[in-house]
């Protein structure tokens, strides 16, 4: 596993998921500052928190698609639960996204159960779902960072970025593409994240991943090469 | 619940009936439509079996043929005990009328396009999720799929099993066959579960769906994909039936 193509395409992805993560470390310190700040935290304390989404759907406004703070039931004095979620369509403002919260609806949309909520609250660590169908909110193949926000202790809820899955394994073709083995990036459940392989386009499960496997360091994912199955004769 | 029996336009449904032949046909038309139409509500308790029988003017005999014909169509129970007595089960939406208009109009080349449309999202879909679905995607398909079988009204049920084909198609990971399935859902989902008696047994559903599930976990692609497609061909066959008797009822 010294292929220097693997260790490129490793370092390349920990390049991309840093800077997301560190733009939702901008968006933590802002949610902690706007909590102490307030004496009973509501949802109208929030909007201190929007210059942070938004600077982080600029800042990375070829990336990220979402983002945004979704706090835990409970949390916020006047609402049980609270999404202050904004997606960023290309060339427009922010839209507020605007999800059935009513537990008695049929249509509610039940976050806690959501896999990039309910593991960084179980963890408390940074965490990314995906990719996966997102047809509740954005209709797209999509990837979602999420990050605990956590005050004394005390979880609020999270923070999170959804990244277009295309988007991102376009961040990843350069290096992907120039390399002569075949290069995988898996994801926990062995879901393939960004490849060049014809034979396992993202979104297929790899389920032997053989011998050949590189976990990466603090993420959910692994690089899995094996010799470059070509669809047509290098040129 | 409501109990509207005394308010005007049901009034009328229950006045006499009085056109001589089929009187038990007579009864039951009438009564669906009035459900259909949403002049009886759900859950509306209908007035004691003599005092209907008195009100529609036919023998309590004649009424209990109605009653047992409206409860094979899924459009009243009976329940026993205190506080028992005759319930309509109206579509949650009151837009049955319209539906059955709809289904009536439709031929039978396009309920067959609709059901290759459908076989050919929903199939692919299937044999794709065996492929590809996760561990997490077969628990959640199995969730919505218990949801169907808790679900007590039609347009739970709708619902439920509209996501159940919505959520077989993300687990394929497909964009592209989750907004078919989307749009296909929106556009005879409510066909699907429209209310009338035979047209779609609950049970039937969820066993067919636990097994295109067993099929998906198995990652069996084959048997998902046949499965589906059966479920589906027997679905538009049901709608078919469903036409030609709406056509022959007018």
């Amino acid at each position: 596993m010294s292929d220097r193509h693997v260790g490129q395409v490793a370092e390349r992805v920990h390049t991309i998921v840093a800077d997301i993560f560190s733009s939702l470390d901008r968006m933590l310190a802002s949610v902690a500052a706007c909590y102490r700040a307030s004496g009973s935290f509501a949802c109208a304390d929030l909007a201190a928190v929007r210059p942070e989404i938004f600077a982080c759907l600029s800042r990375t406004h070829e990336v990220v698609a979402g983002a945004g703070v979704i706090v835990a039931p409970g949390v916020l004095a006047d609402r049980r639960r609270w999404l202050e979620w904004w997606q960023a369509p290309p060339e427009q403002d922010p839209i507020f996204l605007d999800v059935d919260l009513d537990p008695e609806s049929l249509d509610f949309y039940d976050y806690t159960a959501a896999e990039w909520f309910a593991v960084p609250e179980r963890t408390r660590r940074r965490h990314i779902v995906g990719p996966y169908v997102d047809y509740g909110g954005t209709d797209t193949y999509m990837l979602t960072f999420t990050a605990p926000a956590e005050v004394d202790g005390r979880f609020l809820g999270v923070v999170g970025a959804d990244v277009r899955a295309a988007r991102f394994e376009a961040l990843l073709l350069g290096v992907l593409a120039a390399s002569p083995t075949q290069i995988t990036l898996v994801n926990a459940e062995g879901r393939v994240v960004a490849t060049n392989s014809p034979r396992l386009p993202a979104g297929s499960l790899l389920l032997d991943p053989g011998s050949d496997r590189l976990p990466l360091p603090e993420l959910p994912w692994s690089i899995v090469t094996s010799a470059r199955d070509r669809a047509i004769s290098p040129l | 619940m409501n109990q509207r029996a005394g308010a005007l336009p049901t009034a009328a449904v229950f006045a006499p009936v009085d056109d001589g032949s089929g009187r038990v046909e007579v009864v039951v038309r009438r009564l669906a439509e009035a459900i259909a139409l949403g002049l009886i509500a759900d859950g509306d308790q209908l007035p004691a079996e003599l005092e209907l029988a008195n009100a529609l003017n036919v023998s309590t005999v004649t009424l209990r043929a109605a009653l047992a014909a409206l409860r094979e169509r899924g459009l009243v129970e009976t329940r026993r005990g205190r506080g028992g007595g005759t319930f309509v089960l109206a579509p949650a939406d009151p837009s049955t009328a319209r539906l059955r208009r709809r289904l009536r109009e439709l031929s039978t080349s396009e309920l067959r396009e609709i059901g290759d449309y459908r076989s050919a999202i929903a199939g692919t879909a299937a044999r794709l999720a065996a492929l590809r679905a996760s561990a997490d995607n077969v628990t959640r398909l199995r969730q919505v799929l218990a949801r169907l079988d808790a679900a007590t009204s039609v347009g739970e049920r709708r619902r439920a099993d509209g996501r159940f084909h919505i959520e077989v198609a993300a687990a394929a990971q497909s964009v592209r066959l989750t907004r078919a399935e989307i749009d296909i859902q929106a556009e005879v989902g409510e066909l699907l579960w429209l209310p009338y008696g035979e047209a779609v047994d609950p049970q039937d559903v969820v066993l067919s769906h636990t097994q295109v599930i067993d099929a998906i976990e198995a990652r069996d692609p084959a048997r998902a994909r046949s499965l589906t497609e059966e479920h589906i061909d027997k679905g538009i066959e049901r709608l078919m039936e469903f036409h030609w008797r709406l056509v022959a009822s007018e």
